[in-house]
Protein backbone atom coordinates (compact mmCIF):
# COMPACT_ATOMS: atom_id res chain seq x y z
CA UNK A 1 0.00 0.00 0.00
CA UNK A 2 2.79 2.17 1.11
CA UNK A 3 4.46 1.84 -2.19
CA UNK A 4 1.41 2.28 -4.23
CA UNK A 5 0.77 5.50 -2.52
CA UNK A 6 4.37 6.85 -3.32
CA UNK A 7 3.26 5.73 -7.39
CA UNK A 8 0.29 7.16 -7.32
CA UNK A 9 1.84 10.23 -5.77
CA UNK A 10 4.67 10.96 -7.65
CA UNK A 11 4.89 8.48 -10.88
CA UNK A 12 2.36 11.21 -12.64
CA UNK A 13 5.09 14.29 -12.13
CA UNK A 14 8.12 12.06 -13.19
CA UNK A 15 6.41 11.09 -16.28
CA UNK A 16 5.12 14.52 -17.31
CA UNK A 17 9.13 15.98 -16.55
CA UNK A 18 10.17 12.98 -19.08
CA UNK A 19 7.44 13.45 -21.51
CA UNK A 20 8.28 17.19 -21.64
CA UNK A 21 11.85 16.45 -21.75
CA UNK A 22 11.92 13.59 -24.59
CA UNK A 23 8.59 14.14 -26.33
CA UNK A 24 8.77 10.22 -26.73
CA UNK A 25 6.19 8.17 -24.68
CA UNK A 26 8.19 4.89 -24.77
CA UNK A 27 11.22 6.73 -23.67
CA UNK A 28 9.54 8.80 -20.69
CA UNK A 29 8.36 5.14 -19.76
CA UNK A 30 11.95 4.04 -19.52
CA UNK A 31 12.78 6.84 -17.96
CA UNK A 32 9.65 6.64 -15.72
CA UNK A 33 10.43 3.02 -14.57
CA UNK A 34 14.21 3.42 -14.47
CA UNK A 35 13.43 6.26 -11.43
CA UNK A 36 11.44 4.00 -9.11
CA UNK A 37 13.34 1.22 -9.78
CA UNK A 38 16.75 3.08 -8.36
CA UNK A 39 13.51 4.61 -5.42
CA UNK A 40 12.95 1.39 -4.72
CA UNK A 41 16.70 0.01 -4.52
CA UNK A 42 17.29 3.52 -2.16
CA UNK A 43 14.35 2.67 -0.16
CA UNK A 44 16.61 0.37 2.80
CA UNK A 45 18.70 3.61 3.42
CA UNK A 46 16.30 6.28 2.93
CA UNK A 47 17.03 8.16 6.01
CA UNK A 48 18.60 11.74 5.35
CA UNK A 49 18.05 11.57 1.90
CA UNK A 50 15.98 14.69 0.10
CA UNK A 51 12.71 15.10 -0.60
CA UNK A 52 11.43 12.32 -2.47
CA UNK A 53 9.66 14.77 -5.18
CA UNK A 54 13.03 16.59 -5.48
CA UNK A 55 15.06 12.93 -5.73
CA UNK A 56 12.60 12.06 -8.19
CA UNK A 57 13.03 14.66 -10.67
CA UNK A 58 16.64 15.01 -10.29
CA UNK A 59 16.92 10.76 -11.17
CA UNK A 60 14.53 11.39 -14.11
CA UNK A 61 16.04 15.21 -15.29
CA UNK A 62 19.50 13.32 -15.68
CA UNK A 63 18.31 10.62 -17.14
CA UNK A 64 16.77 12.29 -19.82
CA UNK A 65 19.61 14.20 -20.21
CA UNK A 66 21.85 10.89 -20.91
CA UNK A 67 19.40 9.97 -23.55
CA UNK A 68 18.93 13.60 -24.81
CA UNK A 69 23.09 13.15 -25.48
CA UNK A 70 22.82 9.70 -27.14
CA UNK A 71 19.78 11.27 -29.29
CA UNK A 72 21.08 13.43 -31.73
CA UNK A 73 24.79 16.01 -32.11
CA UNK A 74 22.45 18.84 -30.70
CA UNK A 75 24.20 20.08 -27.60
CA UNK A 76 21.85 21.51 -24.97
CA UNK A 77 21.25 25.24 -25.29
CA UNK A 78 22.29 24.93 -28.70
CA UNK A 79 18.85 24.29 -29.91
CA UNK A 80 17.36 26.36 -32.52
CA UNK A 81 16.48 29.70 -30.93
CA UNK A 82 13.42 30.05 -32.96
CA UNK A 83 11.29 27.58 -35.16
CA UNK A 84 8.62 28.89 -37.69
CA UNK A 85 5.15 27.28 -35.57
CA UNK A 86 3.35 28.05 -39.13
CA UNK A 87 0.82 29.89 -37.04
CA UNK A 88 -0.95 32.73 -39.01
CA UNK A 89 -3.18 35.27 -36.94
CA UNK A 90 -5.82 34.93 -39.90
CA UNK A 91 -6.28 31.21 -39.40
CA UNK A 92 -9.08 29.65 -37.32
CA UNK A 93 -7.24 26.70 -35.67
CA UNK A 94 -8.88 24.35 -33.74
CA UNK A 95 -7.99 24.16 -30.07
CA UNK A 96 -5.99 21.04 -31.22
CA UNK A 97 -4.04 22.50 -33.81
CA UNK A 98 -3.64 25.52 -31.41
CA UNK A 99 -2.45 23.32 -29.01
CA UNK A 100 0.26 21.36 -31.67
CA UNK A 101 1.94 25.08 -32.29
CA UNK A 102 1.78 26.20 -28.72
CA UNK A 103 4.24 22.85 -28.40
CA UNK A 104 6.05 23.48 -30.56
CA UNK A 105 6.92 26.91 -29.65
CA UNK A 106 7.80 25.17 -26.03
CA UNK A 107 9.52 22.22 -27.94
CA UNK A 108 11.69 24.55 -29.27
CA UNK A 109 13.07 26.38 -26.00
CA UNK A 110 16.72 25.60 -25.23
CA UNK A 111 16.71 22.22 -22.78
CA UNK A 112 17.78 23.48 -19.84
CA UNK A 113 14.99 26.18 -20.21
CA UNK A 114 12.22 23.30 -20.89
CA UNK A 115 13.52 22.14 -18.07
CA UNK A 116 12.92 24.74 -15.79
CA UNK A 117 9.87 26.03 -17.13
CA UNK A 118 8.23 22.03 -16.79
CA UNK A 119 9.52 22.12 -13.18
CA UNK A 120 7.59 25.59 -12.31
CA UNK A 121 5.24 26.68 -14.73
CA UNK A 122 4.19 22.94 -15.37
CA UNK A 123 4.14 21.12 -12.35
CA UNK A 124 3.71 23.92 -9.83
CA UNK A 125 7.56 23.09 -7.96
CA UNK A 126 8.34 25.47 -5.68
CA UNK A 127 11.35 27.68 -6.62
CA UNK A 128 14.04 25.78 -4.35
CA UNK A 129 12.98 22.41 -4.68
CA UNK A 130 13.21 23.54 -9.10
CA UNK A 131 16.49 24.57 -8.64
CA UNK A 132 17.67 21.53 -6.37
CA UNK A 133 16.02 19.18 -8.86
CA UNK A 134 18.33 20.30 -11.75
CA UNK A 135 21.11 20.94 -9.29
CA UNK A 136 21.46 24.55 -10.28
CA UNK A 137 21.24 27.85 -7.98
CA UNK A 138 17.77 29.37 -7.65
CA UNK A 139 19.51 32.55 -9.17
CA UNK A 140 20.41 30.16 -12.04
CA UNK A 141 17.08 28.85 -12.29
CA UNK A 142 15.43 32.39 -12.05
CA UNK A 143 17.72 33.03 -15.41
CA UNK A 144 16.23 29.91 -17.40
CA UNK A 145 12.57 30.65 -16.50
CA UNK A 146 12.68 34.26 -17.71
CA UNK A 147 14.64 33.67 -20.90
CA UNK A 148 12.29 31.04 -21.63
CA UNK A 149 8.85 33.08 -21.19
CA UNK A 150 10.82 36.31 -22.85
CA UNK A 151 11.47 33.82 -25.49
CA UNK A 152 8.30 32.61 -26.10
CA UNK A 153 6.88 36.67 -25.62
CA UNK A 154 9.23 37.03 -28.74
CA UNK A 155 8.29 34.38 -31.03
CA UNK A 156 4.43 34.84 -30.00
CA UNK A 157 5.17 38.54 -31.54
CA UNK A 158 6.88 37.15 -34.57
CA UNK A 159 3.87 34.86 -35.66
CA UNK A 160 1.62 38.06 -34.91
CA UNK A 161 3.37 40.07 -36.98
CA UNK A 162 3.60 37.72 -40.00
CA UNK B 1 10.70 41.22 3.47
CA UNK B 2 11.16 44.41 1.58
CA UNK B 3 9.92 44.64 -2.00
CA UNK B 4 11.43 46.62 -4.75
CA UNK B 5 10.05 47.51 -8.23
CA UNK B 6 12.65 45.96 -9.39
CA UNK B 7 12.46 42.71 -7.85
CA UNK B 8 8.59 42.48 -8.38
CA UNK B 9 9.69 42.66 -12.17
CA UNK B 10 11.78 39.99 -11.85
CA UNK B 11 9.22 37.83 -10.32
CA UNK B 12 6.74 38.78 -13.01
CA UNK B 13 8.82 37.88 -15.51
CA UNK B 14 9.96 35.18 -14.39
CA UNK B 15 6.89 32.97 -12.49
CA UNK B 16 3.97 34.71 -14.32
CA UNK B 17 1.14 37.01 -13.20
CA UNK B 18 -0.45 34.89 -11.00
CA UNK B 19 0.83 35.24 -7.62
CA UNK B 20 0.67 31.89 -6.55
CA UNK B 21 3.25 31.14 -8.79
CA UNK B 22 5.48 33.23 -7.48
CA UNK B 23 7.95 32.18 -4.53
CA UNK B 24 6.36 32.00 -0.87
CA UNK B 25 8.97 33.87 0.99
CA UNK B 26 8.66 36.79 -1.15
CA UNK B 27 4.61 36.27 -1.97
CA UNK B 28 3.01 38.36 0.78
CA UNK B 29 5.26 41.64 0.31
CA UNK B 30 5.35 41.81 -3.60
CA UNK B 31 1.27 41.23 -3.59
CA UNK B 32 1.35 44.27 -0.72
CA UNK B 33 3.95 46.28 -3.16
CA UNK B 34 1.52 45.49 -6.66
CA UNK B 35 -1.51 46.99 -4.48
CA UNK B 36 0.18 49.83 -3.93
CA UNK B 37 1.45 50.42 -7.58
CA UNK B 38 -0.88 48.41 -9.43
CA UNK B 39 -0.52 50.49 -12.69
CA UNK B 40 3.11 50.86 -12.91
CA UNK B 41 2.73 46.61 -13.53
CA UNK B 42 0.32 46.47 -15.30
CA UNK B 43 2.16 46.13 -18.62
CA UNK B 44 4.29 43.52 -17.66
CA UNK B 45 1.10 41.38 -15.84
CA UNK B 46 -0.25 41.67 -19.45
CA UNK B 47 2.77 40.35 -21.18
CA UNK B 48 2.94 37.50 -18.03
CA UNK B 49 -0.33 36.92 -18.67
CA UNK B 50 -0.23 35.95 -22.32
CA UNK B 51 2.53 33.73 -21.83
CA UNK B 52 0.71 32.36 -18.92
CA UNK B 53 -2.29 31.26 -21.26
CA UNK B 54 -0.07 29.52 -23.55
CA UNK B 55 1.42 27.61 -21.27
CA UNK B 56 -2.24 26.70 -19.90
CA UNK B 57 -3.06 25.27 -22.86
CA UNK B 58 0.16 23.28 -23.97
CA UNK B 59 -1.51 19.59 -24.77
CA UNK B 60 -0.49 17.04 -22.32
CA UNK B 61 -0.49 13.20 -23.12
CA UNK B 62 -2.32 10.82 -20.37
CA UNK B 63 0.28 8.96 -18.33
CA UNK B 64 0.40 5.16 -20.06
CA UNK B 65 -1.88 3.07 -18.90
CA UNK B 66 -0.32 0.19 -16.35
CA UNK B 67 2.14 2.37 -16.04
CA UNK B 68 1.74 2.22 -12.33
CA UNK B 69 1.16 -1.87 -12.18
CA UNK B 70 4.60 -2.11 -13.95
CA UNK B 71 6.84 0.25 -11.37
CA UNK B 72 4.98 -1.71 -8.60
CA UNK B 73 5.23 -4.96 -10.22
CA UNK B 74 9.11 -5.01 -9.72
CA UNK B 75 8.62 -3.05 -5.79
CA UNK B 76 9.77 -4.70 -2.51
CA UNK B 77 6.58 -6.28 -0.99
CA UNK B 78 6.15 -6.16 2.19
CA UNK B 79 7.06 -9.23 3.79
CA UNK B 80 9.42 -10.09 0.80
CA UNK B 81 12.15 -11.19 3.08
CA UNK B 82 9.34 -13.82 4.77
CA UNK B 83 8.93 -15.39 1.72
CA UNK B 84 12.26 -15.74 0.85
CA UNK B 85 12.88 -18.06 3.78
CA UNK B 86 10.26 -20.00 2.69
CA UNK B 87 12.08 -20.25 -0.44
CA UNK B 88 15.23 -20.74 0.32
CA UNK B 89 13.97 -23.37 3.03
CA UNK B 90 12.14 -25.08 0.07
CA UNK B 91 15.06 -24.83 -1.65
CA UNK B 92 17.47 -26.07 1.11
CA UNK B 93 15.13 -29.43 1.42
CA UNK B 94 14.32 -30.39 -2.13
CA UNK B 95 17.01 -28.83 -4.34
CA UNK B 96 15.34 -30.58 -7.31
CA UNK B 97 11.96 -30.59 -6.81
CA UNK B 98 9.79 -33.16 -5.00
CA UNK B 99 10.98 -36.20 -6.70
CA UNK B 100 10.89 -38.96 -4.07
CA UNK B 101 8.09 -39.66 -1.21
CA UNK B 102 10.21 -38.60 1.46
CA UNK B 103 11.09 -35.46 -0.36
CA UNK B 104 7.41 -35.62 -0.61
CA UNK B 105 6.90 -35.52 3.05
CA UNK B 106 9.61 -32.79 3.40
CA UNK B 107 7.76 -30.31 1.38
CA UNK B 108 4.89 -31.55 3.55
CA UNK B 109 6.45 -30.12 6.48
CA UNK B 110 7.94 -27.71 4.86
CA UNK B 111 4.88 -25.95 3.64
CA UNK B 112 3.44 -26.44 6.86
CA UNK B 113 6.34 -24.69 9.06
CA UNK B 114 5.89 -22.38 6.11
CA UNK B 115 2.07 -22.06 6.25
CA UNK B 116 2.06 -21.45 9.79
CA UNK B 117 4.27 -18.77 9.68
CA UNK B 118 2.44 -16.83 6.79
CA UNK B 119 -0.95 -17.32 9.45
CA UNK B 120 1.10 -16.18 12.26
CA UNK B 121 2.83 -13.14 10.12
CA UNK B 122 -0.73 -11.78 8.92
CA UNK B 123 -1.88 -10.31 12.37
CA UNK B 124 1.44 -8.21 12.20
CA UNK B 125 0.35 -6.92 8.55
CA UNK B 126 -1.75 -4.71 10.18
CA UNK B 127 2.33 -2.83 11.38
CA UNK B 128 4.10 -1.50 8.52
CA UNK B 129 7.08 -2.98 7.11
CA UNK B 130 10.73 -1.62 7.32
CA UNK B 131 10.16 -0.36 3.64
CA UNK B 132 6.57 0.95 4.47
CA UNK B 133 7.45 3.00 7.30
CA UNK B 134 10.60 4.40 5.04
CA UNK B 135 8.11 5.16 2.05
CA UNK B 136 5.47 6.88 4.58
CA UNK B 137 8.67 8.68 5.78
CA UNK B 138 9.52 9.98 2.41
CA UNK B 139 5.98 11.21 1.60
CA UNK B 140 5.95 13.00 4.44
CA UNK B 141 3.95 11.14 6.81
CA UNK B 142 4.53 9.33 9.99
CA UNK B 143 3.30 6.27 9.26
CA UNK B 144 -0.06 4.76 7.78
CA UNK B 145 -2.67 6.31 9.61
CA UNK B 146 -1.60 9.58 9.38
CA UNK B 147 -1.43 8.88 5.45
CA UNK B 148 -4.90 7.11 5.41
CA UNK B 149 -5.98 10.50 7.53
CA UNK B 150 -5.40 12.76 4.74
CA UNK B 151 -6.16 11.05 1.96
CA UNK B 152 -9.70 10.30 3.51
CA UNK B 153 -10.24 13.41 4.46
Amino acid sequence: MAQAALVNRHMPVVWRVAYRMLKDREEAEDVTQETFLRAWKMLPDWQDRAKFSTWACTVAINLCRDKLKKRAPVLMDELPEHEDSGLKPDQALSQKQAGERISALIDALPDRQKEALTLCAFEGMGNIEAAESMGISVEALESLLSRARRKLRDQLAEVQEA
Amino acid sequence: MTMTDERLLDLIETYGAEPMGWPEAERDAALAHLSANRVQFEPALRDARLIDGILAIDEMPDVPSGLAERILAVAPQAGASRRGIGARLRSIIMPNGARWPAGAALASLAMGLVGGYATAATSSDLYPSTEETVVYAALGYDGLSNFLEEVDG
